[in-house]
């Protein structure tokens, strides 16, 4: 098709330099449909294999019509009277969530940055490269609950060990977003260090830290936000927390603390979201042009 | 060159106090996350000194799977993909009307936006397992919650992230849309739909792969998959099965990861 067009292209050029564009024959040459052949059978193989998944699901179809009535009826238990008598020691729970995330967050930067600039190209060297890259991977596939299960047995049923799991269980995305975005950087400023005789630690100090500070500090918050939702999850395998209050509640079927308890969580993460994207918005896109003016 | 004319370096920017400050701001907040009495987490490195064996025993025991195990894990990881893939494309066919409704050149009215993005944001702020936990006890044990659970889960990411690019992005397109007189639905329909194909694929594929990592651990509040397997073989302390698991979950993942990344490179070109 490519090859086609050029052809088309470079037969026009002469009529174009020359300036004499006669209407011809009055028609446009239009350039051959491209085949559909492929992403037809691309689509179809795709179909067959998410109905076949679905066909192959054991679920009981016949219920589905029958969930919306379902969740209505649940969600008025939980809702319509949440009881609010259990809110203060929801409120204290929360906030053991929202420190087992920070402290995770913070182990986990601390770890994950000098880890992952060791692994971006042009710093560590190759072997050593290939060994955290995989470090990275491997963590990334093991769930967090997992890491959790097993810090279980060191450190018992606290939120320590809450933390110590995000802490571990965030270096592998960490480390990835560290070693790419370094990667990413322009290639100018290393270049210029380099040429003025810099090793690769000033390289590292001097061109790549500044270029690639403010995106590692907005991950840094980012894994906070992400650690919140987590920590939650914690909680469900016994790592204390509000996660602890809401399975606990749940099993009890008490819909009606469940109801309040899902307040808490929705309302304490939007805050938070908020209050760190700003901070992150900040980070990445510098002073507003009102504070600029009022500097100057 | 004339040398009187000096080069004049511009004076450092001088931000030193709000340096403190914010480093202040940062210890401060952990500090007050550390204190037991308020509900912070207590540092307990006296039990890690103490314990660390046990983790060790645990990593070691991890460290020799099982492999006569693996055929037992055949079916419920297939349920796992079942679940991932179906999750997926329920989420793609739902995020496509939804996301046009949350972002604002598709869909100029204020109130319905309003709507649609603080459904999406609650939706997105209760964690997964917690919707599975609930789930399961709403419509019972089995693969419903756990499909219900990826939905919601996936249409949080997609409608949140794909409506944000198409507000962030340039549209001279619909303009033309508008110029030529099409109503909104004709233009979201005729422009914008075509031109954000490749941010939703983008975001589906990501989404597949979320999924096949959480619905690998869905199972352990009750929603099918191999997680049910994964926390049964725990509970019975068979660790050698446990990481036979494991490492079934990484292939799984890193193949798909690295099918989902030749499938974007193919469709960026």
């Amino acid at each position: 098709m490519n090859a086609s067009s050029r052809t088309t292209q470079t037969a026009m050029q002469p009529d174009t330099n020359t300036e004499t564009i006669e209407p011809q024959s009055g028609r446009l040459e239009i350039p051959p449909q491209p085949s559909l052949l492929w992403p037809n059978i691309l689509t179809i193989g795709v179909g067959a294999i998410v109905l076949a998944a679905g066909a192959g699901l054991q679920i009981s179809w016949a219920d589905i019509p029958q969930i919306p009535a379902n969740v209505a009826n649940y969600l008025q238990l939980m809702f319509a009277s949440p009881n609010w008598e259990k809110l203060p020691r929801a409120l204290t729970e929360m906030w053991r969530s929202i420190s087992m995330a920070w402290l995770g967050a913070i182990l986990c930067v601390v770890v994950s940055v000098p880890l992952g600039m060791l692994a971006a190209r042009g710093v560590g060297p190759a072997w050593l490269r290939a060994i955290l890259r995989g470090l990275f991977a491997i963590i990334r596939a093991v769930p967090e609950v997992i890491i959790a299960i097993i810090l279980l047995t060191v450190t018992g049923l606290t939120p320590f060990t809450g933390a110590l799991a995000l802490g571990i269980a965030g270096i592998g995305t960490q480390g990835k977003w560290v070693y790419e975005s370094i990667e990413s950087a322009k290639e100018g400023a290393s270049e210029a260090v380099r040429a003025a005789g810099g090793t690769t630690a000033e390289v590292t100090r001097w061109a790549l830290w500044p270029a690639v500070a403010p995106s590692i500090m907005s991950f840094a918050l980012y894994r906070f936000e992400i650690n919140i939702r987590t920590s939650a999850v914690l909680g469900l395998v016994g790592a204390g927390g509000i996660g602890s209050m809401l399975s606990n509640y749940t099993n009890y079927r008490e819909w009606d603390t469940v109801g309040m308890l899902l307040i808490v969580v929705i309302v304490t993460t939007m805050i938070v979201d908020a209050i760190s994207g700003a901070i992150r918005r900040r980070i990445m896109e510098g002073t507003r042009i009102r504070e600029l003016a009022r500097s100057a | 060159m004339s040398a009187s004319r000096e080069l004049v370096l511009p004076p450092r920017p001088r931000n030193r106090g709000r340096t403190a400050l914010v480093v202040l701001a940062v210890v401060a907040f952990t500090v007050a996350t550390c204190i037991p009495a308020i509900g912070g987490v207590e540092i307990d490195l006296a039990s890690i000194a103490k314990n660390w064996r046990n983790g060790a025993d645990k990593l070691i025991e991890l460290l020799q799977p099982n492999f006569a195990f693996f055929p037992r894990t055949v079916l419920p990881m297939l349920e796992t993909l079942q679940m991932a893939v179906v999750g997926a494309v329920i989420a793609a066919l739902v995020s496509v009307p939804l996301t046009l409704w949350a972002a604002k050149p598709t869909n100029p009215n204020s109130t319905g936006r309003f709507v649609v993005r603080t459904i999406i944001n609650v939706i997105r702020s209760v964690p997964d397992l917690v919707y599975a936990t609930i789930l399961v006890a709403m419509v019972g044990v089995g693969a419903l919650p756990g499909l219900l659970t990826l939905i919601l889960f996936d249409l949080g990411i997609i409608v949140k992230l794909v409506s944000e690019a198409i507000d962030s992005a340039d549209h001279g397109y619909m303009e033309a849309g508008r110029a030529a007189g099409g109503s909104q639905f004709q233009i979201n329909r005729a422009t914008a739909l075509p031109q954000t194909w490749s941010l939703f694929t983008n975001q589906w594929l990501y989404t597949l792969e979320l999924n096949v990592r959480i619905s690998a651990i869905l199972g352990i509040v009750g929603a099918g998959g191999i997680g049910r397997l994964l926390d049964e073989r725990r509970g019975f302390y068979a660790y050698g099965d446990v990481s036979v698991i494991i490492l079934e979950i990484l292939l799984v993942v890193v193949l798909i990861e690295f099918f989902s990344n030749v499938i974007r490179k193919q469709l960026t070109k």
